[in-house]
This record gives structure tokens, C-alpha cells and sequence, in this order.
């Protein structure tokens, strides 16, 4: 008799770049714009009130990002020269993206007359005016954005913000305390005092693996780039981000974002010293559906980190990166990322009958004011549309952000110091052919052959391009691109572990044992490669030495129902029976439906009694 | 790293200017307890740094651990006063103020813009410093870390402030009015 072993682990490393800017004009002249020929006296009243209640007050108002008030006469008459000089820099409101034909949603750029208009009134004696002509007072809603969320996730331990140093990037995990799998239709993120946070991102991490870079539960850790490993092809989504200002919005009918038990949130967050201690503790507000997701976007990531590496001095090093659509997709949303040394950031689309479309144009790149930009309509990108990034960094003393002083050579890389060339893109699969299976696939496997062409000796665009090419059943093609992985980094785990992986799946467990005794050996406490260890020794026929393997995957992860359904199977190979019994009915303590247990264990009964 | 010290010719004027404003008391300066001040003549001696802030400007906010950090540094030599030109905050408010962010100096109000006009201050913050002769050698910003609003270095390049007490232990003076702080118009409180 043979006992069916389940699941073989598999990997797909997706890297998240999160990270932070402002629209930055040299320091302007004090010199205002022209006042019209016989200028009008303007008031606060009558012609600025309009302008500061729909484009400064929601931020500018106590408790919300902004440093001060901005809400009637005497809180703007007490910055009025400043409000001229931002207005006229474009600092504030902070929006970065020049104008475009594809328009973006919650857009905060004042017009030229506007910025006039506030110029002139403060040239004028920024006079008050006549309380007749006052707009009414904007409406803010007080609290949670959406009213009172279903769940708030707070982080367990706040966070200690000095007074004085650099920038901080710190990520804080929050796990999700549900027992079933949710859909949640929108996310608030409240992201503590606001005034001290310049952006924060959520990352669905869905196999924990940002637990363990906590020196303690609830600690949290630092950096500005995080990466999440996933084991099955489950892409992220949806770009949940936060900066002042935003807007918590609902997600499109059938565009929910899945949570399943067991999930954490992470939110990586950008905090500024204020000159003072300040205590940060950040909270998420979730809002679930009843209804399921019926559409599934996906994140497509372009970037050239690779072609970084910009020499001291250089004011216009250029990136770009060039990807061809094999499905037709409606984008949803785009986010572009560099550091301190980023200043053009351009992507547009090519149709496939030659016409350019820009999707974003950021002229003064300013980490501190990144931001991500949803489009009001969807965008249709048909089949054979080229996407195009092209990013100008300036390594020179101009640019008064490079992190270096005198100037020094810069690669790509996660630290603020180190560079980044990356674009999301939310793109949502339309016109597809369920025949031809998941379209997200198409996309992924199109991407990552485009990695893997474009920079032939990066580990990642292989291994990606492998657990994609592994997802599809592509077996012998995923056996390559892994052993391309390895060859790229011998020592690497989880490359490792996916050929050993592969090289089962596809029937040939004497080579997986080889990788898979290199992945424990790179980390031993990697449950996955004991697992999959386990199973070649199983299919070798040394069950001995395959429980052994299953009995390492439940030392570390105890609850783990394939783990004892296949130590279980292994002990009844052996005809150890009331051991493997114990074990097949662990299995299904843990989870009533393991397939492989509640079948063994009804064979072992008739074994059983038959003896 | 120090800046260059910029010729003396160029603040000729200046100099004469703020010789004549020695002499008059400044009016309405206060401490916060009400008591009037007139710091340049309570430093015995030493130069005199005169940092002006406004209590709801954020950039004025965040150099507080720098000027802590030079006021130490240089307490044997220079005495420093932190100067509130709004007159509409209260000494609690800005007693407050002051201990949140950890300071240790004396601190005065300035509602009649006294000691902003003497100063030739514009901006929050500014700093404007003076010899042990009470002449003004500088005035402008501290350092070079903000390049605008919502803008900041990574870290200062140049240090105005520091070079400016240097040049009036020296006895010379540093004109940089051209460079402005970047930060909170005084004149918005006036």
C-alpha cells in the first residue's frame, strides 16, 4: 500500500520597495507675481477663503499633518508671506506630477490665477474683508474618515522618535485577529501624531516571514525597503499607502483585498525628528465586505536597480526600463520610487499604433513627498503596449539632497543612501481568456522573462522567472531557471529549496536531495526545505530518515497538519500503525480536511483490523 | 567645516547703523516672568547670540537640538537668549514650549519687534550675533541644512552661526544678509 504525500513548498520571493518627497523649486525670489493692471482690492473673505477651504484646511486643521492651522482670517493673515512664497513654489499644496491629459484623483495643485490671487493679497496688506462674503466653513469628518472601522489593528509598542538625526524608516507588524478569510473593501491608515510622518505603506505579508526580523513580538524593525517571500503565486494587489492628506477611499465593486487568518499587515513608515521626543503608534482601520473579490488586480513592478550605479559628480544619469504588455489591463494607480538623488521621473505608455501617452511626469522628484496616484478613469493599455520608465538622478553637489557630501559614487540599493529606479503599477487584466488560466500569470511570466533578458546575472529575475514558471507546471523550464539561481548564489536557501522543489515536483527526488540538504544547511531552521526534504526521502523509500525530516518541520512549526499526515505516512510505511495513527489524527486536529490524513487513516483502520 | 568669512568692507553701513542703536534701551523686551531684559548688556562680556523663534513654526521646531547643541558648545565665549517676536503668545505657552523641546536658555519676548529691528531679522529661525562691543556681526540664518520649506539636507554644509562667533571673538565682522533662513516670516506677526 502507498501512502500519497502532499504539497511540495515552493518559493516566489516578491521584492516590496516602499519607500519616500517635495516638489522643489529653488528658494524663490521674494518678488511676487504681477498684480493685475488696476488691481481690485482682494480680501481673506471674498477671494482667499475659497482657495484655502478646499486646497490648504484639510490638512491644515488640529490633529492632521499639517504644522499649523489654517481655518479662518487671523491663522492664515499669521503666515501670509509664507502661504505667497509656497503657493508660488508649488511647495504647497505638495503635488508633484506636472499636468497631463490622464488625470489623477484627489489632485491638490492650486491653478496660476490662484497662486496670483494669494500673491496679490499679501502685496495688498492682506486685508481681512467684509464677513458677508465668507464661503461657509468646511465639513471635516471627525475621527475614522469612513465612520467607525470593523477592525483596528494598533501597534502593540509605540515607537520612540528622538529629537534630532536623519530621516527614520521603521516598519511596524501588525497581525490581523480574524479566523476566517475577510475582504476588505477600504484601509485608513492613522499613522500616530501625523505631523511626524511623512508616508506610510501597508505590505500583506501573508506567511509571516516579517516576524522574524523582530528582536521581540510587537518590536517592530527598521529599514526603508522591506521584501515579503511568498510560497504560492498570490500577487500583491492593491497599493495601500498614506500620506498627508490622503483620503481613505473605497476599493471598486469586486476589488477587495483578501485577508486570510494567520496574515500581518506591515506598515512601513517615514518619520521626521521634530526637534523634540515624540512617541509614534500607528493604527489600521479595516472595513470589511460580505462580498468577495470578483477582479484581481496586480502590482506590476518596473525597475532598472541593476543599471545604477552613478559616478560622483554626475548630474544626469539616466535609467530606463521598457516592458511590452502580453494582456490587455485598465491601470488602476502608479507609484514611482527613487531616493534623495532622483530628480526627472517620467513613464508613459507606447500604444501599439505608435501613439505616447505620459502616465506621470514628475519634473522636481522629491523623496519626502512620494506619493501614490490613482487615475479618476482606469487607463486602457492594450495588448502590446510598451510601458516605459525613465528616470534622471543627479549625483552632483546641485542637488542639495545627495546624501553624500562632496558627492561619492552611488549603486542601487535598499538604504536611503543607496539609489532605487522602481514604478508599480495597479493594473487590473480585462479581455483574457479564462481558457489560457490565471491572466495575473501571463503578466508575472511576461515580467519576469523580461528580467530575466534584461539583466542576465540577476538572481532574482531568475528565481522569479522559476517559481512563476513552476507555478504554471512548467517543470523542466523552472529546473533551469533555478539552477541559474544557484549557480548566481550557491549558498542562497530559498533558491535551493525551489530546485530541490522543482526537480520533485518533476519526478527526480535523488538530485532534489542534493539542493535540499544545501538549503538546511544555508538555513537550518527552514521548515519548507525539511518538508520538502522529508518528501524526497520518502519517494527514495527512507522513510527512517523522512520522519526524521517531518518531526525538524514540526519542531518549528508545530501546528503544521501536512507535516504529521506525512509523518504519519512515513511511520505507516513502517508499519509503525499506532504511531502513525496518533500522527494522521494530529493532522486532522489541526485541520479537519487534510485530504492525505483523513484517506490514510481510514486505510490504516482497514489495515488495522485486518490484522 | 567652516564657511569663508566674507569681506568686512560690505557691512560698513551696517555697523554704523547698529552703533546707534546701542545706546537705546530695547523696548519692551522682556523675560518671562515679565521682567525687563536688555541682553546685551546682561552678558558680561561675552558675545551675544540672539535666536529668534515663533512657537508654531515647524522649522524653527526642528533646529532646537542644533542650537542647543552650539549653545553648549560655545557657553564659555557666547551667551544666548532665545527671542519670541509674536506677541500674541503667552509666557506660558511659550515656557511650555521651550521645556518641551528640552531647552536651557534664557528666554525673552519681544512684542514691540525691539530686538527684531536692532537684529535685522526676517525669518524664524534666524540668529543675529554680537560682539563684546555690542556691535552686530551677523545676522541671518544658522546653517545651510534647510534649502527651502519642506526641503532639508541631509546635514548643513556651511555653519553661519558658528563662523559668525568665531569672527566676533575675533572682532570682525560676517555679512550674509543675502542669505536669508528659511523657516516663518516675523512680519506675519507684526
Amino acid at each position: 500500500m502507498s501512502f500519497p504525500c502532499s504539497r511540495t513548498g515552493w518559493g516566489l520571493i516578491v521584492l516590496a520597495a516602499i519607500c519616500p518627497i517635495a516638489p522643489v523649486l529653488a528658494r524663490p525670489n521674494p518678488r511676487y507675481a504681477q498684480a493685475p493692471s488696476s488691481p481690485q482690492q482682494l480680501t481673506f473673505d471674498r477671494d482667499i477663503a475659497p482657495i484655502v477651504f478646499h486646497s490648504c484646511a484639510s490638512c491644515h486643521r488640529p490633529g492632521e499633518a499639517a504644522p499649523f492651522p489654517l481655518l479662518n482670517y487671523s491663522d492664515v493673515k499669521r503666515h501670509a508671506r509664507q502661504i505667497a512664497d509656497v503657493t508660488r513654489s508649488r511647495a504647497m499644496p505638495p503635488w508633484l506630477p506636472d499636468p497631463q491629459e490622464l488625470k489623477f484623483a484627489d489632485e491638490l495643485r492650486l491653478t496660476d490665477a490662484e497662486i496670483n490671487r494669494i500673491a496679490t493679497w499679501v502685496e495688498q496688506g492682506a486685508v481681512e474683508g467684509n464677513p458677508a462674503d465668507l464661503p461657509p466653513a468646511p465639513k471635516f469628518v471627525e475621527g475614522w474618515r469612513l465612520g467607525q472601522p470593523d477592525l483596528i489593528l494598533t501597534a502593540s509598542k509605540p515607537l520612540s522618535l528622538p529629537p534630532q538625526g536623519t530621516d527614520t524608516y521603521w516598519n511596524f507588524i501588525f497581525p490581523v485577529p480574524i479566523q476566517e478569510t475577510r475582504w476588505v473593501k477600504a484601509v485608513e491608515i492613522r499613522p500616530g501624531d501625523k505631523r511626524y510622518v511623512h508616508h506610510a505603506n501597508i505590505l500583506v505579508d501573508r506567511e509571516g516571514s516579517s516576524r522574524k526580523r523582530e528582536t521581540e513580538p510587537g518590536a517592530g524593525f527598521g529599514g526603508m525597503e522591506i521584501r515579503i517571500e511568498s510560497q504560492v503565486f498570490d500577487p500583491d494587489s492593491h497599493l495601500l499607502f498614506w500620506k498627508p492628506g490622503t483620503i481613505p477611499y473605497e476599493e471598486p465593486d469586486g476589488m477587495a483585498l483578501r485577508l486570510d487568518k494567520g496574515t500581518d499587515l506591515i506598515l512601513n513608515t517615514h518619520l521626521q525628528p521634530s526637534g523634540k521626543p515624540e512617541v509614534i503608534q500607528p493604527s489600521i482601520g479595516l472595513y470589511f465586505t460580505p462580498h468577495v473579490a470578483t477582479k484581481f488586480p496586480m502590482l506590476l513592478q518596473l525597475e532598472n536597480d541593476a543599471k545604477l550605479d552613478i559616478p560622483a559628480g554626475e548630474k544626469n544619469f539616466v535609467v530606463t526600463d521598457d516592458f511590452t504588455l502580453p494582456i490587455d489591463v485598465d491601470l488602476m494607480a502608479i507609484y514611482p520610487h527613487a531616493h534623495y538623488l532622483g530628480k526627472d521621473i517620467l513613464a508613459f505608455a507606447t500604444l501599439p499604433d505608435g501613439a505616447k501617452k505620459t502616465l506621470i511626469h514628475i519634473p522636481q522628484w522629491n523623496l519626502n513627498w512620494q506619493a501614490v496616484y490613482r487615475y479618476t478613469e482606469p487607463v486602457r493599455l492594450t495588448k502590446g503596449t510598451t510601458v516605459s520608465l525613465r528616470y534622471v538622478y543627479d549625483n552632483s553637489e546641485d542637488n542639495p539632497l545627495n546624501p553624500n557630501h562632496p558627492p561619492a559614487r552611488v549603486k542601487g540599493g535598499n538604504r536611503s543612501s543607496d539609489e532605487m529606479c522602481h514604478l508599480w503599477l495597479q493594473v487590473l487584466p480585462v479581455n483574457f481568456d479564462v481558457a489560457r488560466g490565471d491572466p495575473r500569470m501571463q503578466l508575472q511570466e511576461a515580467l519576469a522573462r523580461h528580467n530575466v533578458e534584461k539583466n542576465p546575472g540577476d538572481f532574482e529575475a531568475h528565481y522569479n522567472l522559476a517559481a512563476m514558471l513552476q507555478a504554471k507546471g512548467k517543470l523542466e523550464a523552472a529546473v533551469a531557471e533555478y539552477e541559474t539561481a544557484v549557480r548566481l548564489r550557491p549558498d542562497d536557501a530559498a533558491a535551493n529549496n525551489g530546485l530541490g522543489a522543482a526537480l520533485l515536483a518533476d519526478g527526480q527526488p535523488r538530485p532534489a536531495t542534493a539542493v535540499l540538504r544545501a538549503a538546511i544547511e544555508a538555513r537550518p531552521d527552514y521548515a519548507e526545505a525539511h518538508y520538502n526534504f522529508g518528501i524526497a526521502l520518502t519517494q527514495m523509500g527512507d522513510m527512517e530518515n523522512a520522519a526524521e525530516q517531518f518531526r525538524a518541520v514540526l519542531k518549528l512549526q508545530p501546528n503544521d497538519a501536512n507535516a504529521e499526515a506525512n509523518l504519519g505516512a512515513a511511520l505507516a510505511e513502517m508499519q509503525r500503525y499506532p504511531e502513525a495513527k496518533l500522527h494522521f489524527e494530529r493532522a486532522l486536529e489541526i485541520n479537519p480536511n487534510q485530504p492525505d490524513a483523513k484517506e490514510n487513516l481510514e486505510a490504516l483502520r482497514k489495515v488495522m483490523s485486518a490484522q | 567645516m567652516s564657511a569663508k568669512f566674507l569681506s568686512r568692507l560690505a557691512s560698513l553701513a551696517l555697523v554704523l547703523t547698529v552703533s546707534s542703536g546701542i545706546a537705546r534701551a530695547q523696548q519692551g523686551v522682556v523675560d518671562l516672568d515679565g521682567r525687563v531684559v536688555s541682553p546685551l548688556e546682561a552678558s558680561s562680556g561675552k558675545v551675544v547670540v540672539l535666536v529668534f523663534l515663533r512657537r508654531d513654526c515647524p522649522v524653527s521646531g526642528r533646529y532646537a537640538p542644533a542650537i542647543q547643541e552650539i549653545s553648549k558648545r560655545y557657553s564659555d565665549s557666547a551667551q544666548f537668549f532665545l527671542v519670541y517676536p509674536d506677541k500674541s503668545e503667552t509666557p506660558q505657552a511659550i515656557r511650555k514650549s521651550a521645556s518641551e523641546y528640552g531647552y536651557h536658555l534664557p528666554v525673552l519676548r519681544d512684542p514691540e519687534h525691539a530686538l527684531v529691528k536692532l537684529s535685522h531679522v526676517q525669518i524664524t529661525p534666524e540668529v543675529a550675533v554680537f560682539d563684546r562691543n555690542h556691535r552686530l556681526v551677523y545676522d541671518g540664518r544658522i546653517d545651510d541644512w534647510y534649502i527651502d520649506i519642506g526641503r532639508a539636507r541631509p546635514a548643513p554644509t556651511t555653519h553661519e552661526l558658528e563662523d559668525a562667533i568665531h569672527a566676533a571673538q575675533l572682532g570682525e565682522t560676517v555679512a550674509r544678509n543675502e542669505i536669508r533662513g528659511v523657516g516663518c516670516y516675523i512680519s506675519d506677526v507684526e
